[in-house]
């Protein structure tokens, strides 16, 4: 069967079969649902993206979002699918029943949004915005501020926006100088500017949420002196008419992908009085930003996947269809009268679908497997809550990271597949080219995960974290020792998890001894050899399950042991390449001299 | 009001069709099943018509234990409370009686179904009801307004479309745009797992059509293509080998 954008049952696989979501729903927390609501739910969502999101990917490329006359225009569609993702509930998914939304477990509404993604990855950032944007006011606003702002956002009649950069301060956050002024009147006067600004305006929606970071007057220097603001565009008062907060629109930046995904440059407090209002405590602002930035970087992540997912079905969809030269001979010579024989015949483009489908099917389950920590961490107790809490900050650059990198790869395998035709415009390749780029850069930059991997997340704790996932992998690979065609590959982890304690063994002397810059300086190519461990793990966790069996046809299993063992034999061998950049104590990046690159 | 709305348990519009025991038997290995589309555009309209008028929707289904849970989906949409008569769906008039049978003991207002159902796509089951209920059968309909007692209908013919009126009861066999599709909301889905499916026998077994055997179509033929300068050729292939000329 011909898939277009992802495979409904390898997704259940995953998602009952190697994640036991059967477990979480027994918890209490989550009995509510069972696996047929969960079914019916991932029917549904497969529906709405089949009819309202994947007709519209390629239009939302070729007629994306604009400035005009201060004000930002996006494709007419996102009308009907905003007001359809409000009346389905996807907004507030997540949460809790009392706050309003459906309790449902992370693994289940990453999975649901895995879906959509796949579909069309220029939707889900206005949803998840909004989402992560009310429920930070949730989570840290008064009872007037969730009363006021919350309704409105969860039914996606309004919009949710985080509002981070600025032109001077990208990454560095400590450099933001957008300020806020307190009144007598209990509101602050916000003055500044932001860019980059995702799902910023448009004309979808009645008003729009941005929660700012700023600086109050007598803030200290650095991230311990920024502050989170609820700035609306409209005010509302009590009786609920709106008055304009002087919210200004700047622009809309033209990009490379993602173009029917708004990214506004605004600005604050410049045409008159623009009210903000704070957000829990004075100088905690960061602190509470990265609740969301946690949850944007595995949504990131999951992002990804879905471009990746997509560019894998269509390639191979192209490589069954298109008849191009003939097999090469097993014996004897090329049979050069016979017809022409379907690409994926060719060697050459099954290790291209291979490796595809080992990063896509690897990354559905380090998604997946990471929001299953993220519902142990809510329905566990003491050590064992603690013990998940650190798997989930260990995995949160990873899941941001494997499938943002890996997943380039796999969709750039997968253009290479349709050959000149992949590089036209007539198919949808270039464009999950175009619009994967963005994602090592979003919510953190590649670079900036590989810091927090290795410069905070590893050491954290005395290791406590790298210890448990240690433990974890562990009983992976007790596991498979007990089934004779995957010892060999439970060995293979075994080494790497050994080659990666070398590594940190050899560099944390540097950090040690206050050299920061030398244990950080590969911390990036240590995130390569991270990511691949940790997908490792989660093949090898695929591969027990798949030996067990269940409901599907045979040839399903046999697949998926198939794309371990290219993995383990294609990829995790690449491990030890990256042990040997990470074992060299030259350090060549730090040596170089800016003249070198002249 | 009330309003009885009949779905079907067909296979997704993306199953893979094969025929097993000689072809006599739908091979349902594998198959993946849905709401008929059209009874989904009637389940659309019901569900539009209750939150305009009140009421309650009944779904109703002819199947066995297997299509519970497309049953369960009908009622996350918006059905009050449902009811499965357990039997095989045979033929367009044993459904039909099973229907009719159903609707005399509920006293509805409305039955709304499909215009037919996608798999064997009879088209017959509406016309069938309304005889044995003695009330009118209208189809295919793309509007449905209810005024007091009487609705007020669209429906397609060949090159145009009719106005029609009736006094309810009345069944409707509908097609889009009736209503614009619905799907689930999560609240739906979770009150679908409480709300009550009333499985029912059967009224008889009398099965008054055979099925001898099934047959596919033949896979699509290569495709030639012919110089555009080569009219001769065209032609020639057109008249000896297609024989279309």
């Amino acid at each position: 069967m011909a898939y277009d954008y992802f495979n409904p049952g390898t997704l259940r696989f995953f998602l009952f079969d190697v994640h036991g979501a059967d477990g979480l729903l027994a918890a209490g927390r989550y009995s509510h649902f069972d696996r047929e609501a969960i079914g019916m739910l991932l029917d549904t969502l497969t529906d709405f993206s089949d009819r309202e999101l994947y007709p519209y990917l390629r239009e939302m490329d070729r007629e994306p979002a604009y400035y005009r006359d201060g004000k930002i225009f996006v494709h007419p569609q996102f009308e009907k699918i905003f007001r359809m993702a409000g009346e389905l509930g996807l907004i507030g998914a997540s949460f809790d029943e009392e706050k309003g939304g459906m309790q449902l477990p992370s693994l289940v509404v990453n999975a649901l949004y895995f879906i959509m993604e796949a579909a069309n990855n220029h939707v889900t950032g206005y949803l998840g915005l909004t989402a992560g944007a009310a429920n930070l006011i949730l989570s840290f606003g008064n009872d007037e501020l969730k009363k006021k702002y919350v309704p409105p956002m969860l039914s996606m009649e309004w919009g949710g926006t985080m509002c981070l950069t600025e032109p001077q301060a990208g990454s560095s956050l400590s450099d933001i100088t957008t300020m806020a002024h307190p009144t007598e009147s209990g509101h602050y006067l916000l003055r500044g500017q932001k860019v980059f600004i995702s799902a910023g305006d448009h004309p979808y929606a009645e008003n729009f949420v941005h929660l700012v970071l700023a600086r109050l007057p007598d803030a200290p220097a650095g991230t311990k002196g920024i502050s989170l603001f609820v700035v609306p565009k409209y005010r509302p008062d009590d009786t609920g008419r709106m008055e304009d907060n002087h919210v200004t629109v700047a622009g809309e930046f033209d990009k490379l992908g993602q173009r029917g995904y708004c990214t506004t440059h605004l600005v604050f407090g410049e045409t008159g009085d623009c009210h903000g209002w704070l957000l829990g405590e004075a100088h905690q602002g960061l602190g509470y930003m990265f609740q969301l930035m946690n949850e944007a970087r595995i949504a990131t992540g999951r992002m990804g996947l879905g471009i990746a997912s997509a560019a894998y079905y269509a390639s191979l969809r192209y490589a069954r269809e298109r008849p191009q030269g003939r097999k090469l001979p097993t014996a004897g010579t090329k049979e050069i009268g016979a017809p022409q024989t379907p690409i994926v015949n060719h060697p050459d483009i099954r290790r291209m679908l291979l490796s595809q489908k080992a990063i896509v099917e690897g990354s559905l389950s380090l998604v997946l497997q990471t929001s299953y920590y993220v519902d142990k961490t809510r329905i566990a107790t003491g050590t064992e809550k603690d013990n998940y809490e650190l798997l989930l900050e260990l995995l949160t650059p990873v899941v941001k990271t494997y499938p943002a990198e890996a997943g380039f790869q796999a969709v750039n395998q997968g253009l290479q597949i349709l050959g000149g035709y992949g590089y036209m415009q007539d198919f949808e390749l270039q464009q999950y080219l175009r619009d994967m780029r963005i994602i090592s850069i979003y919510e953190g930059t590649t670079g900036i995960q590989s810091l927090d991997l290795l410069g905070r997340k590893m050491t954290m704790k005395n290791g406590a974290a790298f210890k448990a996932l240690a433990r974890e992998i562990q009983t992976v690979m007790e596991m498979a020792h007990g089934y004779d065609d995957l010892r060999v590959y439970a060995g293979q982890l075994g080494e790497t998890l050994q080659a990666t304690q070398q590594v940190l063994q050899t560099l944390l002397p540097h950090l040690l001894a206050g050299d920061q810059e030398r244990y950080l300086a590969d911390a990036t190519v240590f995130m390569e050899m991270f990511g691949l461990l940790v997908v490792g793990w989660q093949w090898l966790k695929t591969g027990v399950t798949a030996k067990k069996g269940g409901s599907f046809e045979p040839d399903f299993y046999e697949a998926k042991l198939h794309t371990l063992k290219y993995f383990f034999h294609y990829e995790l061998t690449k491990t030890t390449g990256l042990t040997a950049i990470l074992l060299n104590r030259e350090g060549l990046t730090l040596s170089s001299q800016p003249d070198y690159f002249d | 009001m009330k309003i009885l709305v009949c779905i079907t348990h067909v296979p997704d519009t993306t199953a893979r069709i094969a025929f097993t025991d000689n072809n006599t038997r739908f091979d349902k290995t594998g198959v993946q099943y849905i709401i008929g589309p059209y009874d989904d555009y009637a389940l659309a309209r019901a569900v539009e018509l209750k939150e305009q008028l009140g009421g309650s929707i009944t779904a109703l289904n002819v199947g066995g234990s297997e299509t519970e849970p497309t049953i369960r989906k009908a009622l996350a949409i918006g059905a009050d409370d449902a009811v499965r008569v357990d039997a095989e769906p045979t033929d367009s008039f044993f459904v039909a009686n099973q229907i009719a049978h159903v609707a005399r003991d509920g006293h509805y207002d409305l039955i709304l179904m499909g215009r037919e159902s996608i798999d064997y796509n009879g088209g017959q089951v509406h016309g069938m009801v309304g005889e044995l209920l003695g009330i009118p059968s209208v189809s295919p309909v793309m509007t449905l307004i209810v005024e007091g007692q009487k609705v007020k209908m669209t429906r397609e013919i060949e090159g145009g479309k009719e106005f029609v009126e009736a006094d309810m009861p009345l069944v409707a066999g509908c097609q889009e745009p009736i209503a614009e599709w619905k799907i689930p909301n999560m609240r739906g889905i979770m009150s679908a797992r409480t709300k009550p499916l009333h499985v029912v026998a059967p009224v008889s077994d009398e099965q008054r059509t055979h099925v001898g055997s099934y047959e596919l179509l033949p896979p699509k033929a290569g495709v030639k293509l012919v110089d555009p300068n080569d009219m001769a050729g065209l032609v020639n292939l057109l008249k000896n080998e297609a024989k279309v000329i």
